[in-house]
């Protein structure tokens, strides 16, 4: 089981969590609590980056729902992006591909 | 157990005599008394006992902790004389005893009538303004010479040594000799003796009360005779020409004599 | 000596005059030399005490000279104190009493200020008339004895201290393994009533077996991934009315207690909305309405997945069934003709997470021999290959079911649940399956029956 190892980078809309690995029921609680720790203004978007990530299940979709509950609390928006074709397919099955702004790439503003 | 069988009383003398209660004090049991019960069961009612861990006595009622104070001894006095039923009894104790009967008499009044003390002593350690006789250290001595078994019937010794609980050796010997006893109870006898200070208790005497004393008594000098008859209110004093620590077996006509003399002023 | 110069042996008579000389030297040694010189000490007192006559070899032993000795000191004034109160107390009356005495330890007090630990024994001597006249007493000196009962007490101490010790530590080592002994059996109590409240729980979130449904055949497979935890799958199927039957089936988030819980509120959520309102789609608004107001408005974020359907089975065996989902994998339908197809829902949305939730539905018809599977991720999410890195997936659920078909609702749960076990540590999420299936025509077997009349 791979690590999960989450980097942060900001950009004029707001912060990036770079998530790479697996985020499932282990690795999970680890993403929630970068999330926790981020302060959100009104406005900004929140961008969730996914390129790494190898592996989601619904632990995952509980933590990216986490962070979105977070970023509403704050006023904020969230994005995830570069989501790879596998948990793009479960997004979908769970509906949550409506809920989610989902963006090509981290950069796109 | 009755009290009779654990203290191992005998009573001699007309039934409906006077009751006269012979205690024994520390060292040996009732038969100090012997030579001189003869005379008194003339015309008294003799009792006899020996203390819980002395003589004849049931060893297997011996507590350490009630005989560790003199109160034990004179709980032993009394519930003799409740079972006879004895009432104003002349209580005779020796050496340690007598001490044991100004507490028997204040426990229970209704049971002693009068008190004959013989070479009594309230207090053996000597003290500011007081002739006991022996110094703390010569008392130490005493017990440490016990505690370590060095006195007594050599035998006692192999028991102590082996730890042999049962001590069959020993239980002869107390079945042969009158002042042999098992060493564990003689050392808290001993103590209880030689360290209790009684001074404080002789006034509260309230009975007529002969003391006895010997011309030579190393361990109850006249010295202490003279305070303890000074000290009881209604006492008298009688010095027996006697030496050693036991008149009744030294002299005991002189003895007896003296006993008879003030029974017969009790009347 | 009678004997003397009447043998005629020269060499017996020689002997003789040998021994005769040796026997006047030991004459020569009078009963006075005895006394004194006795290995042993001697001493006669009066009745008193007094002593009226003492050997020299006790004189010896305590360094006193005579003369301040005979009739001018007691017995007792020999003995240490603690010796001249036992004599006073002891050893005087027993005298006194019973004439003799032997052996008695006592502790002499030499005049240079040492105790001698002696061994004394008395013998009272009486007149004509039974009077008592004197005593002799005779000492024996047992320093040595005192040494060696003393080194023998100092070892049987330490014997008895060591084994005092061993007793301890014995005691104290029985003591931790008792209190061991006791903690293990609370812990395999605890675990025993955990595992019976466990199972009661489990029961109340999945039916212990599903009702007979008249014109349909059902299959169930239910695996909890580890057995001390409470699955996060359910599912339950039940009557409607005369005609309709009602099931569903799906995943909570999360695991154990809480998730448990969850379950819980699901399913009796589910049977009570489907009873009041048999619309597949209802039911999950209303379990969504439920659990939105439950958790997420209090900060506390749980949904579901689930499919909830409806099946009213059809007088000419063909069945038909309404599907509901929010966010859930779509069913699998194994067609009478070999094929596969899934159900999609799409639109659908987890259970829970917003006011108002997307419900997809979907709608199909099974004819005799035909199998709707519904499943739980458990199953498409189960890893597969040489280092268990990949999913199962979809795309393989989808020809494994056209694999098998067609099949009942027993033949399709019996070859996933085979295929299942061969995942082995694969397997690491709760699984659940459902299949309903209309029973295959058997033309073979009950023409009559199934011919009208």
């Amino acid at each position: 089981m791979n690590p999960l190892n989450i980097t942060r980078s900001d950009t004029a809309s707001g912060p990036v969590l770079h998530v790479v690995g697996e985020l499932d029921y282990d690795q999970a609680a680890t993403f929630r609590r970068h999330v926790d720790q981020l302060v959100l203004t009104p406005g900004q978007w929140l961008v969730i980056d996914l390129t790494g990530l190898e592996f989601c299940d619904s632990s995952g979709i509980t933590a990216l729902l986490a962070a979105r509950q977070h970023a509403h609390a704050a006023g904020a928006d969230i994005a995830l992006a570069a989501v790879p074709a596998k948990t793009m397919r479960v997004l979908t099955i769970v509906g949550l591909d409506r809920i989610f702004t989902i963006r090509p790439d981290a950069d796109t503003a | 157990m009755s009290i009779s069988r654990r203290n191992n009383v005998t009573v001699s003398g007309p039934a409906d005599g006077p009751a006269v209660v012979l205690a024994h004090g520390f060292g040996c049991d009732q038969n100090m008394w012997r030579l001189i019960v003869p005379a008194l069961a003339e015309r008294y009612r003799v009792v006899l006992f020996d203390y819980v861990g002395s003589g004849g006595s049931d060893l297997s009622a011996w507590d350490p902790e009630r005989y560790a104070s003199l109160d034990g001894y004179a709980r032993d006095v009394v519930e003799v004389c409740e079972e006879l039923d004895l009432e104003r009894a002349v209580f005779v104790g020796h050496s340690v005893s007598a001490m044991v009967g100004v507490l028997a008499a204040r426990t229970a009044p209704e049971r002693i009538g009068a008190l004959v003390m013989v070479a009594p002593s309230p207090r053996y350690i000597d003290d500011y303004g007081y002739q006991g006789g022996f110094s703390a250290e010569d008392i130490e001595e005493l017990l440490e010479s016990l505690e370590a078994n060095y006195l007594g019937w050599s035998s006692a010794m192999a028991p102590v040594i082996m730890g042999n609980p049962e001590r069959p050796e020993l239980g002869q010997e107390l079945t042969n000799s009158f002042c042999a006893t098992d060493p564990d109870i003689a050392r808290v006898f001993a103590r209880t003796t030689f360290l209790s200070d009684n001074r404080e208790d002789l006034s509260s005497v309230s009975v007529p009360t002969l003391v006895l004393d010997c011309t030579e008594d190393m361990i109850a000098p006249r010295a202490v005779g003279a305070y303890v008859q000074a000290a009881v209110p209604a006492s008298r004093l009688v010095t027996l020409n006697a030496t050693g620590h036991c008149p009744q077996l030294s002299a005991p006509e002189a003895t007896a004599e003296a006993i008879l003399d003030f029974l017969r002023t009790l009347r | 000596m009678g004997r003397r110069g009447q043998g005629a042996d020269p060499s017996g008579t020689g002997d003789d005059a040998g021994v005769d000389a040796t026997f006047t030297a030991l004459l020569e040694d009078s009963a006075e030399e005895l006394y004194e010189s006795a290995p042993c000490g001697y001493l006669s007192t009066l009745m008193d005490g007094t002593i009226a006559r003492i050997n020299a070899t006790l004189l010896d032993w305590l360094g006193l000279d005579r003369a301040g000795v005979v009739g001018r000191r007691h017995f007792a004034d020999l003995l240490t104190i603690g010796g001249k109160l036992y004599h006073e107390t002891h050893f005087a009356p027993l005298l006194r009493m019973q004439g003799e005495l032997r052996g008695v330890a006592l502790e002499m007090r030499t005049a240079a200020g040492g105790k001698l630990p002696v061994l004394v024994s008395s013998v009272v001597k009486y007149g004509t008339e039974g009077e008592p006249l004197l005593i002799r007493t005779t000492v024996f000196d047992a320093s040595d004895r005192r040494s060696y009962e003393e080194e023998l007490l100092r070892r049987r101490r330490d014997a008895e201290q060591a084994r005092a010790e061993a007793e301890r530590a014995r005691a104290e080592a029985e003591e931790a393994r008792r209190q061991a002994e006791d903690a293990q059996r609370q812990a395999e109590a605890d675990r025993a009533r955990l595992a019976d409240a466990l199972a009661v729980l489990q029961q109340s979130l999945v039916p212990a077996s599903l009702p007979e449904v008249p014109g349909l055949e059902t299959a169930v497979y239910y695996h909890t991934a580890s057995a001390d935890r409470l699955g996060g799958d359910f599912y339950d199927l039940f009557p409607l009315d005369g005609t309709r039957w009602a099931f569903f089936l799906g995943d909570v988030c999360g695991k154990g207690p809480q998730a448990a819980s969850l379950t819980s509120l699901t399913r009796y959520t589910l049977r009570a909305a489907a009873l009041h309102d048999p619309e597949p789609t209802a039911a999950l608004t209303t379990l969504n309405a439920v659990l939105h107001e439950r958790y997420a408005a209090g900060g506390d974020p749980r949904y579901c997945t689930a499919i909830f359907g409806v099946v009213e089975p059809g007088a000419d065996g063909r069945t038909t069934v309404r599907l509901a989902s929010g966010g859930h994998p779509p069913a699998l339908v194994l067609r009478a003709d070999g094929r596969a197809d899934y159900l999609p829902t799409p639109g659908g949305l987890l259970i829970g997470i917003l006011p108002t939730a997307p419900i997809g539905t979907v709608e199909t018809t099974l004819a005799p021999g035909e199998t709707l599977l519904l499943y739980t991720d458990g199953l498409t999410e189960a890893r597969t290959g040489p280092g268990c890195d990949q999913l199962f997936g979809e795309d393989a659920l989808l020809a494994f079911g056209a694999g098998q078909a067609p099949a009942s609702p027993q033949e399709t749960v019996s070859a996933l649940t085979k295929l299942l076990r061969g995942f082995g540590d694969g397997l690491d999420d709760d699984t659940a399956l459902l299949a309903l299936g209309v029973p295959a025509a058997r033309p073979h077997t009950r023409p009559a029956t199934n011919s009208p009349s």
